[in-house]
């Protein structure tokens, strides 16, 4: 009941909004409005999840494989959440500035209803669909602006992703094919009996679709473009909403569908991560656009996320949860705080790159010491080298962009400041990113409990 | 039957690439159509099954199975809604760009590039003038 | 000619797509076919007679962009209206087995009107893109 209404309300209200001019103060606030409702029904949601296990409906009273399963998990109930806050931030963000284009508000609230049903449905094909609906939002939102430079963006993001999209739809194809159902559980349970050739062909499917997403090391060439010429809220929403899929994609579909394939190809999964954040990193501190530094930034911070999810086994998926909610809002706050200006941004920036760079008492300190436990946990040195490099380079990218950004005065600008509901945003989410590393057992429980309901359902 | 759905699928995702990575914008998204077409035929061949259709049939007659055909009915509707998108975007970057072509837009952008080279060289010349680097904030 | 029956098309499609979404239940025919047919009849207006001319022939394209949203929105509705009613969601009413009203092969049942719902959503989402590509076609010539 409570996860149809979860769902219902930002589809019903993005669809009129859309229809609704939302350059006017009123509609742009409605649509943060509808969002703010959407992010307590869900946190009701999650409060119940975790206290009396998933929740799941069945459309229309069909039996198992007939009707489509929702199914609200601790994952999935994790990535709403974080999801449809980061879309909350930037559309206060938005909505304080000005919104510039009849849609924007509308397409927010549609993407949160996107993201918000592909998290918790439990059928591989209506995931697809809402991918769908999600990234269809996101493409008409990348043109947002209207400039050549968001036009460019908008192109590339569009022709890579649906690209991504087919692929998936493909595997999806082939699932249907080797298992003769599209039922999550009843996939995870009949893949063990596939050919394994052609379950590691179909597993590579989805791996392909989900890095296309995330803008992992070899499918990374349209992430720079989009990310820098986008506007900085949507550059938010991408990096702190949009790309959640991927992670998201990863543990449902690796960890939870096709464990022997992941387990297979942990190796490999390790060694893209590594050249993701190394690749990342380096390019991020040879680049003097704030936006595009901070858009290596995120090539290389995602990585951190596929080494979690190669290692395997609970730490580090676990790790791989909290990573992610780590590098979401992370990730928001900057981009959010690289458009703005003023000494309260100057404070909230620092702490987003204080958190990136995994210094206490940010909560980036807490993701990465938890990656430290997973390398260890592991037993590879190298692993451990490689975190320490990672965030070296991401210390020295970070610094760079702070001292050019706020130790000088722009002579664009001339030292105007911008409004004040975006500042206080931007301070919100960055308290927010130190309260979780000051007080990180909720977030720890919250991604352990997770991983395990994900283990428990899945087959291994 | 297989192999000739396969030889369609591969035959469509191929001329499909093969579009996506020419200069013209209005050729890319006939590429995309041909790629989602190529999924299409995928889903249908993924689950080929003889009998009448799925609706009032007689019990111990041989149904065939419905539903692919509802994958490949839903799989059409989001490929023309994309499609609708990707024209109407590519539509936008035409009137706003006066071309079609990519070659002009990677040309806007090298302009892009050297403004923004021209401000990291504005940064150095900065710093070897002010060498202690302070600033008002 | 093909102004004429430019013209004249959005009739008969309007009585085919009819046609389709009342025997769709028992044959082929939904309402994303009658939708893709009424709209290629719109088309066909487009482009015989151009955005301006097609808007004064047919007055009714105008409230295109109300056609997309309603649409959409009795979709949702016949999908999300039984969690009132406390049942999970796409439950549809009568159910099976029961007894459902017809009226000459049309069966009086909830997803007919989702049908409806997509039939609408189709014709506007197409003709607003329609719209959209001819206006600024005119534009430029001009």
């Amino acid at each position: 009941m409570l996860l149809s209404t979860a769902l219902l309300v930002p589809w019903v209200t993005g669809v009129l909004l859309v229809a609704l001019d939302g350059r006017r103060r009123v509609i742009a606030w409605l649509g943060v409005g509808s969002l703010a409702a959407t992010l307590v029904l869900l946190a009701v949601l999650a409060a119940q999840v975790f206290t009396g296990g998933a929740r799941r409906v069945r459309t229309g009273d069909w039996p198992e494989g007939v009707g489509i399963t929702l199914r609200a998990d601790a994952l999935a109930v994790a990535f709403a959440l974080l999801s449809v806050l980061v879309l909350l931030a930037a559309a206060v963000h938005e909505a304080s500035g000005g919104a510039r284009s009849r849609t924007f508000p509308g397409l927010v609230v549609l993407l949160a209803a996107g993201l918000t049903g592909l998290f918790v449905t439990g059928d591989v094909f209506s995931f697809y669909v809402f991918f769908e609906l999600a990234m269809t939002a996101s493409y008409a939102l990348s043109a947002y602006g209207g400039k050549r430079r968001q036009l460019r963006a908008a192109l590339v993001f569009a022709a890579v992703n649906l690209l991504g999209s087919f692929i998936f739809l493909l595997s999806v194809a082939g699932v249907y094919r080797v298992t003769g159902t599209l039922s999550m559980d009843q996939v995870a349970g009949r893949m063990l009996d596939v050919n394994p050739n052609a379950a590691l062909l179909i597993a590579t499917g989805f791996f392909i679709a989900f890095c296309v997403k995330l803008g992992l090391f070899p499918f990374h060439f349209w992430l720079p473009t989009v990310y820098a010429g986008a506007r900085p809220a949507v550059a938010a929403i991408l990096s702190g909403a949009v790309a959640n899929i991927g992670a998201y994609g990863l543990l449902r579909f690796g960890a939870g569908l096709f464990p022997e394939q992941l387990r297979h190809a942990g190796i490999a999964l390790v060694v893209l991560g590594a050249a993701s954040i190394v690749y990342g990193g380096v390019l991020a501190v040879a680049r003097g656009d704030t936006a595009e530094m901070l858009a290596y930034s995120a090539i290389g911070q995602v990585g951190y996320v596929l080494v979690a999810v190669g290692v395997g086994g609970p730490v580090a998926l676990t790790t791989a949860v909290l990573y992610s909610v780590v590098n979401a809002l992370n990730k928001a706050l900057l981009f959010l705080a690289s458009g703005l200006r003023g000494t309260l941004v100057a404070g909230a920036f620092a702490v987003g790159a204080l958190s990136v760079a995994g210094v206490p008492p940010a909560m980036g300190f807490v993701g990465k010491l938890e990656l430290f436990r997973t390398g260890v946990a592991a037993g590879s040195a190298a692993l451990v080298v490689l975190l320490v490099v990672g965030s070296a380079l991401s210390l020295v990218y970070l610094f760079q962009v702070y001292q050019r950004r706020f130790w000088r005065a722009d002579p664009a600008s001339g030292g105007v400041v911008s409004p004040l509901p975006q500042r206080l945003v931007t301070a919100a989410l960055a308290l927010l990113v130190l309260a979780a590393g000051l007080w990180p057992e909720p977030l720890i429980a919250l991604s352990g409990h997770a991983v395990d309901m994900l283990l428990a359902v899945g087959p291994g | 039957m297989i192999l000739a759905f396969a030889v369609a699928a591969a035959v469509l995702f191929g001329s499909g690439a093969y579009l996506l990575l020419k200069q013209d914008l209005i050729r890319m998204v006939a590429g995309i159509i041909l790629i989602s077409q190529s999924g299409v035929v995928t889903i249908i061949a993924a689950s080929l099954s003889r009998g009448r259709a799925a609706i009032d049939v007689a019990p111990g007659e041989r149904v065939s199975d419905p539903l692919p055909q509802a994958l490949a009915l839903t799989a059409l509707v989001i490929g023309l809604a994309t499609v609708a998108l990707l024209l109407a975007l590519v539509h936008r970057a035409i009137v706003v760009f006066r071309t079609a072509e990519q070659d002009e837009l990677a040309a806007t952008e090298a302009e892009h590039e050297a403004g923004l080279e021209r401000r990291r060289q504005a940064d150095r010349e900065e710093i070897e003038s002010d060498p202690d680097g302070e600033r008002a904030p | 000619m093909v102004r004429v029956i430019a013209r004249l098309l959005p009739g008969p499609s309007l009585m085919f797509a009819a046609g389709l979404i009342a025997k769709g239940y028992a044959e082929v025919g939904d309402g994303f076919a009658a939708g893709v047919i009424v709209a290629l009849a719109v088309a066909l207006a487009y482009v015989a007679l151009g955005a301006a001319g097609a808007e004064a022939a047919l007055p009714a394209l105008r409230h295109a962009p109300k056609a997309a949203v309603g649409g959409l929105l009795l979709a949702l509705a016949s999908g999300f209206f039984p969690l009132l009613l406390g049942d999970p969601p796409v439950t549809h009413r009568p159910g099976p087995g029961e007894h459902v009203t017809t009226i000459g092969t049309l069966e009086l049942f909830t997803p007919l009107l989702f049908d409806l719902g997509v039939f609408l959503l189709v014709i506007g989402v197409l003709t607003v893109l329609l719209h959209h590509l001819a206006r600024s076609r005119e534009e430029a010539a001009r």
